[in-house]
C-alpha cells in the first residue's frame, strides 16, 4: 500500500517538476469535463423541465440554459490547447525526463544484468515500457478525477433529491462489481488454459507467413502437413475451452449485466420512481426523469472510484520495475579512478576464472597470460572454448570472478573505467551500423560541428581499406548510414561494415587491438586484403586476434590454444607444430587439404 | 475528388468481400452478429423515446398505476430475453466461432502461402501487403463484419431516431444539424490535421523510437560501453523531441479552432438549443407536454451519440477497406509458379542436368547472365566464387523458386517446367546457409515430415554422418526431443553449430537422386567443417552433387568445379586442370592456401597442386 502511493508519488513529482501547468491542467480536465456534463445533463435538463413542470416564466429557463451555454463557450477554448497543443508537446517531455534517466543507467549498467534473462526482461524491457507508464499515470490521474466528480456531483444530486435513490445504484454497482469480479476470474482462468495453444497457432502463423521458412516449406510439403495439424488442433483445443465454461460464463455475465443492472434500474427503480411520483408524490415529474436519465451516469461513477485502486496497484507494478531499474547500483563505477599512464603497457592476467551466473559452470579457468606492448597474441579454439569471453574480460565488460588483470603493473580495477576502455580498441563479431553519418558512425560520439575530426576520420577508414567505396560516396564522410531515416541512406555490405567497424577502432588511436573473427563475413579475397591492411595498421599496437582460420593467425608471436575455458597449449605455429597437439590437429585438419 | 470517389467504392466492394467470405466460413456467427447490432439499437431508441414517453404520460394522464407496473413488467420480461440472447452471444457463441473463423481462414491462408512462388516473399512491396493482410487476419476480418453492421444500422437508427424526434416535434429535428455538421464538416477536418501532423512527426517518432531499441537490445549493448555511443543517441534523441514540439505548433491554431466548432456543434448547440426551443414550446407556446419535453431531452443526446457512433464506423470502414484490399490482392494473386502445378512425371534417374543461356534479374538487377552447363548423373559439383556473384541464385533457379527470365533449364533432356513441381522437387535433397529450425522433435527436424519406428535407424544414421548424433543423445528425449522453447518449456535450444548439422542431416536422411549443399560449414569449427565434408563426400559417393562452399580446401575432390563472378561462369574444369590455368580460381585458391603452404614451400614447392590432385583421383 505504501509502495504503491510512493510510486505514484515518485512518478507525479518527477512529471510535475518537467510540466506542472500540464500535470495541474489534467487534473483540472478531468474535473471540467465531468462538472460541464453535470452542468448540462442533470442541472441544466432538469431546470428545464422542473420550469415546464411548474409554469415557470420562459425567461427562467433562457437564463439559466443561456448560462450553461456560456459557460460551454468559454471552457472549451482552453481544451483545444490542452488537447492540440500542451498534451503533444509536453508528453514527449515528460518521457524524455525518464527515459533520459533511464538510457544513462543502461549505458553503465552491468554489461552481466543483459545475459540473465530474468533481468533483462524485468528490467531493461521496463525501458521499452517507459512511455506507457506515463501514458498510463496521466489517464489515471484524468478519469480518478473525472469519477471523484460524478460521484461528487451526481452522487450529491441524488442524496439532496432522494437519498433511497443512491440505494438503488449503489446495490446495483455493488453486485456487478461483485460478478464482475468473479467474472473476471473465470476469464482469466480460461485465458491461462488457452494461451500455450494460442503460441502454438500463433507460431504455426509465423512459420507460414514468414519469409524465412519459405522455402523449407516449398521442399519439404510434409512438414507443412505437421503443422497445419498441429494448428487445426491448437484451434479445436481453443474451442474446447471455450465450451467448457461458456455455460457458466453466460450465467454470470447475464446475472451480471442484466439481473443485477438493467433489471435494477430498469425495473425496479423505475417502479420505485413511479410509486414515488404517482402515488405519493414525493419526487415531482422533473426529478424523477433526471433521476432515472443519470442512473448510468452516477453507475459509472462509482464503478470509476472502485477502480483507482486496482488501477494504482497494477501501476505501481511497472513503476516498481522502473524505479528498481534506476535504483540498480553497478558494480563497475564509471565515475572515479586513476588515470592511465601514457604508452602503451604490459597487460596481465593472473589466474583468471570467470563465469556468467553464480550457478553457471566457468567459462573461463584460471587463465595466467603476460602480454608485453606490441606482442601480437593469437587466440584460437574450438566454438565455445572461451575466446569471446575472454576478450570481454579484457575490455573489463566484465571482472573476472577470481584472479585479477592489470594493465601498466595495476590492476585495471583501479583505473577510470571510461579512460581504460578508451585505450582498447575492439572489432567484435557482431558489431553494429547506426543510424547516423559515416563519421559519425566512426567516432562514434556526438562531434558537433567540429570538422576536426575528418581527417582522422579518414585516415582510420583509408587505413581499413574503405577508402575506395568512400570516394564513391557524393556526400563522402556525411553520407547518412543505414535507410532507417533517410530514404538516400546507404547500406553497406556485410563486408564494407566490417570494415567501417575496423575503422572505428582504428580511429581511437587505442595501445590494445583486440579483433573477434573479423573476417567472418568474407569471402576469401576479401578476407586477404583485410589481413593485410590490418597487419600494416596494427603495428606498434598491442594485438589480440581471435580466428577459426588458423592461416591468418600463423604469424602470431604467440598462439594461445583455448579448450573449455583453459589454455592448453601456448607458443608460435612451429612450436605448437612440434609438440603436436591439439593446435596441431587442428592445423592439419584445415590445412591439409591444402597441402597433402 | 474522382479519385477519391473510386476509392470510397472501392472500400465499399471490399467491405462486401469480407462480409462474403465471412459468410462462406462461418454464416451462423454473421446472422448472430446483424441481429445482435440490431437489438442493440432497439433497445436504445426505445427507453430513450417510448418508454419514458410512454410512462410520463401516464402518470399525467393519471392513468392506473397498476397498468403502468404491467407495462413496466412486460418491457423487463421482453429485455431479459434479449439480455440473455446478446449474453449468450458473447459468452458462447463469439469466442467459438472466432476461433473458427481464425481456423478456417487461416488455413485457407497458408494453402495460399505456400502455393504463391517464393519471389513473392522477396518483392518486399507485395511482401509489406501481405504481411499486413495476414497479420491477426481472423480478428480483423470479425471486426471488418462487424463495423459493417454498424454502419448500415447506425443509417437505420439515426434516421429512426431523427422520425422520433419528428414525431414529438416537427421542428425539433432540425437541431440534429448541428452534430451533422459537427460530426462531418469540423470533426474531418480535425482528422486531416491529425493526419498532417502525424505525417510530419512520423520522421521524429521513428527516430525516437530506433533510439528506444537502441538503448535497450542487448545487440548494442558492448558497443555503448566501450564508445561514446550513448551521446550521440542522446543528441539525436533531444533534436527529435524539439522536431516534435515544432511540428505540433504548426497545428494549434487551426486545430484549437476547429476543435471549438466541432465540440459547439457536435454537442453544445444541439443540446443547449433543444432545451431552449422545448422550453418555448412548453412555457410560451403550450403546445408540448411535460412528456414530450422530457423525451425529447433524451432523444437529442441519443440521435447525437448514434450520429457520432455512425461517422466513426464509416471511418472505419474506409481503414477496414485496406485491410481487405491486402486480404483481397493476396487471395486473388495469380501463381506465376504454382505449387501445386500438374506436370510430367520427372522419374528418379539424373541423366543430365543443364542451364542454357540463361538470365536472371533480382529487382531490376541482373544476377545470373547467360549461364550456361550441364550436369552429368553421379558426379560430384562445386560451386565456388565471391559472395554475390550469384551462387544460392542457381541453386534456387534449379528448385524453381524462380523460373529464368530467358533462356532454359532441362531435366533429362525435358524443361523442367514441364515436369510436376512437386514430384520435381523430390528429386533433390537441400541443405541451405539459411536454414530454419522447426518447433518439432529432433526426428520430425531431419525427415521433415511425421516418424515412424521404422524410421529411426536411417535418422539415427544421418545425425551420425553430420555429427551431431553424440550432442543429441545427451537431450531427455534423444531424437524424440522438441527443439526449441517456441512453446516447450522443456525444449532443448542447441547452439547455432549443431543446428546445422541437423539441417544437413536433412540431406542425408533424404534418399535423393540429387544433393545439394549450400555452404553447410560455415557455422562450424574447423575439426567439424572437416568431418562433415568427410560425411558429405562418403555419402554422396554415386549421387550426383552440388556443393557451394568458401573453403576451397573442401572444392578439390569435386569432379567439376564452376568459378563463378558476377553471375556467370568464367572458368570451369577439374580442380588440377584450374590450378594449371592459373586464372581467378587459381589466384583465390593461392590466396587461401599460402599462409598453410608457407612453411613447406621450401620442400614441396610449386608441383604440390599437381600431387594432390592425382592423389585424389
Amino acid at each position: 500500500m505504501k509502495q504503491v502511493w510512493n510510486n505514484h508519488l515518485f512518478l507525479w513529482k518527477l512529471c510535475f517538476k518537467t510540466a506542472p501547468g500540464y500535470m495541474i491542467y489534467n487534473l483540472y480536465d478531468g474535473f471540467r469535463h465531468q462538472i460541464m456534463i453535470f452542468l448540462e445533463h442533470t442541472i441544466g435538463i432538469r431546470y428545464v423541465l422542473h420550469c415546464a413542470e411548474y409554469g415557470e416564466p420562459f425567461y427562467k429557463a433562457l437564463l439559466g440554459i443561456g448560462i450553461i451555454l456560456l459557460l460551454n463557450m468559454l471552457q472549451i477554448i482552453p481544451d483545444g490547447y490542452f488537447i492540440h497543443a500542451m498534451t503533444y508537446r509536453m508528453k514527449p517531455k515528460l518521457y524524455r525526463a525518464l527515459k533520459e534517466r533511464m538510457y544513462e543507467k543502461a549505458a553503465e549498467l552491468d554489461l552481466s544484468c543483459y545475459d540473465d534473462p530474468k533481468y533483462y526482461n524485468e528490467f531493461v524491457l521496463a525501458v521499452a515500457e517507459a512511455e506507457s507508464s506515463i501514458d498510463r499515470f496521466i489517464a489515471f490521474s484524468n478519469s480518478s478525477m473525472q469519477s471523484l466528480t460524478i460521484v461528487f456531483s451526481t452522487g450529491a444530486f441524488y442524496l439532496m433529491t432522494d437519498s433511497v435513490s443512491v440505494l438503488f445504484v449503489g446495490v446495483s454497482f455493488i453486485l456487478s462489481f461483485l460478478l464482475g469480479k468473479r467474472l473476471n476470474k473465470l476469464n482469466y482462468q480460461v485465458r491461462l488454459k488457452v494461451n500455450p495453444w494460442e503460441r502454438k497457432r500463433n507460431y504455426a502463423g509465423r512459420v507460414f507467413y514468414l519469409n524465412d521458412y519459405a522455402k523449407e516449406l516449398r521442399l519439404n510439403p510434409e512438414v507443412a502437413k505437421l503443422l497445419k495439424e498441429d494448428f487445426i488442433e491448437a484451434n479445436d483445443k481453443i474451442i474446447e475451452e471455450q465450451k467448457k465454461i461458456s455455460g457458466k460464463r453466460v450465467g454470470l455475465s447475464f446475472l451480471r449485466n442484466y439481473g443485477v443492472s438493467d433489471f435494477i434500474t430498469d425495473g425496479l427503480y423505475v417502479g420505485y420512481l413511479v410509486l414515488q411520483a404517482a402515488v405519493f408524490h414525493t419526487i415531482d415529474y422533473s426529478n424523477a426523469v433526471v433521476l432515472f436519465n443519470r442512473t448510468g451516469n452516477l453507475r459509472n461513477g462509482m464503478r470509476g472510484l472502485a477502480e483507482i485502486g486496482p488501477a494504482a496497484n497494477e501501476n505501481s507494478l511497472y513503476i516498481d520495475k522502473i524505479r528498481t531499474f534506476l535504483a540498480y547500483e553497478p558494480k563497475m563505477k564509471q565515475g572515479s579512478g586513476e588515470k592511465v599512464p601514457e604508452g602503451t603497457g604490459c597487460l596481465e592476467l593472473s589466474h583468471v576464472s570467470f563465469r556468467y551466473t553464480e550457478d553457471a559452470k566457468e567459462t573461463l579457468h584460471d587463465i595466467c597470460l603476460k602480454v608485453e606492448p606490441g606482442e601480437r597474441v593469437a587466440i584460437v579454439g574450438y566454438n565455445g572454448a572461451g575466446k569471446t569471453t575472454l576478450i570481454k574480460l579484457l575490455m573489463r565488460l566484465y571482472d573476472p570472478t577470481d584472479g585479477s588483470i592489470s594493465y601498466h603493473g595495476r590492476n585495471i580495477d583501479r583505473y577510470l573505467l571510461s579512460e581504460y576502455r578508451s585505450r582498447v580498441g575492439v572489432v567484435f563479431q557482431d558489431f553494429k551500423m547506426y543510424g547516423a553519418s559515416l563519421l559519425e558512425n566512426v567516432v562514434l560520439n556526438d562531434v558537433g560541428d567540429n570538422a576536426g575530426e575528418e581527417a582522422a576520420v579518414t585516415a582510420a577508414l583509408c587505413q581499413s581499406g574503405f577508402e575506395e567505396r568512400l570516394r564513391s560516396f557524393p556526400a563522402g564522410l556525411s553520407t547518412q548510414l543505414t535507410t532507417e531515416f533517410d530514404e538516400q541512406g546507404v547500406n553497406l555490405s556485410g563486408g564494407e561494415s566490417q570494415k567501417v567497424a575496423i575503422a572505428r577502432a582504428f580511429y581511437r588511436q587505442a595501445d590494445i587491438l583486440i579483433m573477434d573473427e573479423p573476417s567472418s563475413a568474407l569471402d576469401p579475397i576479401a578476407e586477404y586484403s583485410l589481413n593485410k591492411a590490418m597487419h600494416d595498421a596494427a603495428l606498434n599496437k598491442t594485438v589480440f586476434y581471435i580466428s577459426h582460420r588458423l592461416s591468418t593467425t600463423r604469424d602470431a608471436d604467440r598462439i594461445l590454444m583455448l579448450e573449455k575455458g583453459r589454455i592448453i597449449e601456448e607458443g608460435t605455429h612451429e612450436e605448437l607444430l612440434r609438440k603436436n597437439g591439439k593446435y596441431a590437429e587442428m592445423w592439419y585438419a584445415q590445412a591439409g587439404k591444402y597441402t597433402a | 475528388m474522382k479519385k477519391k470517389e473510386g476509392n470510397r467504392f472501392r472500400a465499399w466492394k471490399n467491405n462486401l468481400y469480407a462480409l462474403r467470405l465471412g459468410w462462406q466460413m462461418a454464416p451462423g456467427a454473421i446472422v448472430h452478429m446483424a441481429v445482435s447490432r440490431v437489438l442493440g439499437y432497439f433497445e436504445w431508441l426505445f427507453y430513450s423515446a417510448f418508454f419514458m414517453r410512454y410512462v410520463i404520460n401516464a402518470m399525467e394522464t393519471e392513468q392506473e398505476v397498476s397498468s403502468i407496473l404491467i407495462f413496466l413488467g412486460i418491457t423487463v420480461t421482453v429485455f431479459a430475453l434479449t439480455s440473455l440472447y446478446q449474453n449468450y452471444l458473447n459468452g458462447k457463441v463469439m469466442p467459438i466461432m472466432n476461433a473458427q473463423i481464425h481456423k478456417k481462414l487461416n488455413l485457407r491462408l497458408f494453402e495460399k502461402a505456400t502455393n504463391v512462388e517464393l519471389s513473392c516473399f522477396e518483392d518486399s512491396g507485395f511482401y509489406n501487403r501481405y504481411t499486413l493482410a495476414t497479420e491477426n487476419a481472423a480478428n480483423k476480418l470479425i471486426e471488418t463484419i462487424q463495423n459493417i453492421w454498424g454502419v448500415i444500422f447506425g443509417v437505420i437508427a439515426a434516421g429512426a431516431a431523427f422520425y422520433l424526434m419528428y414525431d414529438v416535434d416537427k421542428l425539433s429535428v432540425l437541431f440534429v444539424l448541428f452534430p451533422i455538421i459537427g460530426n462531418f464538416v469540423f470533426n474531418r477536418g480535425l482528422s486531416r490535421i491529425d493526419f498532417d501532423r502525424n505525417k510530419d512527426m512520423a520522421p521524429y517518432n521513428r527516430r525516437i523510437a530506433y533510439i528506444n531499441r537502441v538503448m535497450y537490445l542487448a545487440d548494442y549493448a558492448k558497443e555503448i560501453r566501450l564508445t561514446d555511443v550513448f551521446a550521440l543517441m542522446r543528441r539525436d534523441y533531444r533534436e527529435a523531441i524539439k522536431g516534435v514540439a515544432d511540428v505540433t505548433r504548426k497545428y494549434t491554431p487551426k486545430a484549437m479552432v476547429l476543435h471549438w466548432f466541432r465540440v459547439m456543434f457536435t454537442f453544445t448547440f444541439i443540446f443547449e438549443g433543444v432545451l431552449i426551443y422545448g422550453a418555448y414550446r412548453t412555457l410560451v407556446n403550450h403546445s408540448m407536454s411535460l412528456a414530450q419535453l422530457a423525451v425529447l431531452t433524451s432523444m437529442m443526446v441519443s440521435s447525437t451519440w448514434i450520429l457520432i457512433g455512425f461517422t466513426e464506423s464509416l471511418v472505419t470502414s474506409f481503414r477496414n477497406g485496406l485491410f481487405v484490399d491486402n486480404l483481397r490482392t493476396f487471395m486473388e494473386y495469380e501463381e506465376k509458379i504454382p505449387e501445386d502445378y500438374q506436370g510430367a512425371d520427372p522419374g528418379n534417374k539424373i541423366e543430365s542436368i543443364e542451364f542454357r543461356n540463361v538470365c536472371f534479374s533480382y529487382k531490376d538487377k541482373e544476377v545470373i547472365r547467360n549461364l550456361s552447363f550441364e550436369l552429368r548423373g553421379g558426379k560430384t559439383y562445386a560451386l565456388v566464387g565471391h559472395n554475390g556473384a550469384g551462387k544460392s541464385t542457381i541453386i534456387k533457379l534449379l528448385m524453381r523458386f524462380y523460373d529464368p527470365s530467358s533462356g532454359e533449364i532441362f531435366l533429362n533432356g525435358r524443361n523442367i517446367k514441364e515436369y510436376e513441381l512437386q514430384k520435381y522437387r523430390r528429386l533433390f535433397a537441400t541443405a541451405f546457409q539459411d536454414f530454419q529450425i522447426f518447433s518439432l522433435s529432433v526426428m520430425e527436424n531431419v525427415l521433415m515430415r511425421k516418424g515412424t519406428p521404422e524410421d529411426e535407424a536411417e535418422v539415427v544414421r544421418a545425425l551420425t554422418l553430420a555429427g551431431v548424433y553424440d550432442k543429441v543423445q545427451t537431450l531427455p528425449d534423444g531424437i524424440h526431443t522438441i527443439l526449441t522453447k517456441e512453446f516447450a518449456e522443456d525444449g532443448a535450444v542447441l547452439s547455432g553449430g549443431e543446428y546445422q548439422k541437423i539441417v544437413v542431416a536433412r540431406a542425408f536422411v533424404q534418399q535423393c537422386p540429387v544433393k545439394i549443399f549450400d555452404e553447410p560449414s560455415s557455422a562450424l569449427d574447423p575439426i567439424a567443417e572437416y568431418n562433415l565434408f568427410e560425411s558429405i563426400l562418403q555419402d554422396g559417393k554415386d549421387k550426383t552433387m552440388l556443393f557451394i562452399s568458401h573453403r576451397l580446401s573442401s572444392v578439390q575432390n569435386a569432379d567439376w568445379v564452376f568459378m563463378l563472378e558476377n553471375g556467370t561462369i568464367i572458368e570451369q574444369g577439374s580442380h588440377r586442370k584450374l590450378m594449371q590455368g592459373k586464372g581467378a580460381y587459381a589466384d583465390m585458391y593461392e590466396k587461401q592456401a599460402v599462409n598453410y603452404l608457407a612453411a613447406d614451400v621450401a620442400s614441396v614447392q610449386g608441383s604440390i597442386f599437381v600431387a594432390d590432385k592425382e592423389v585424389a583421383e
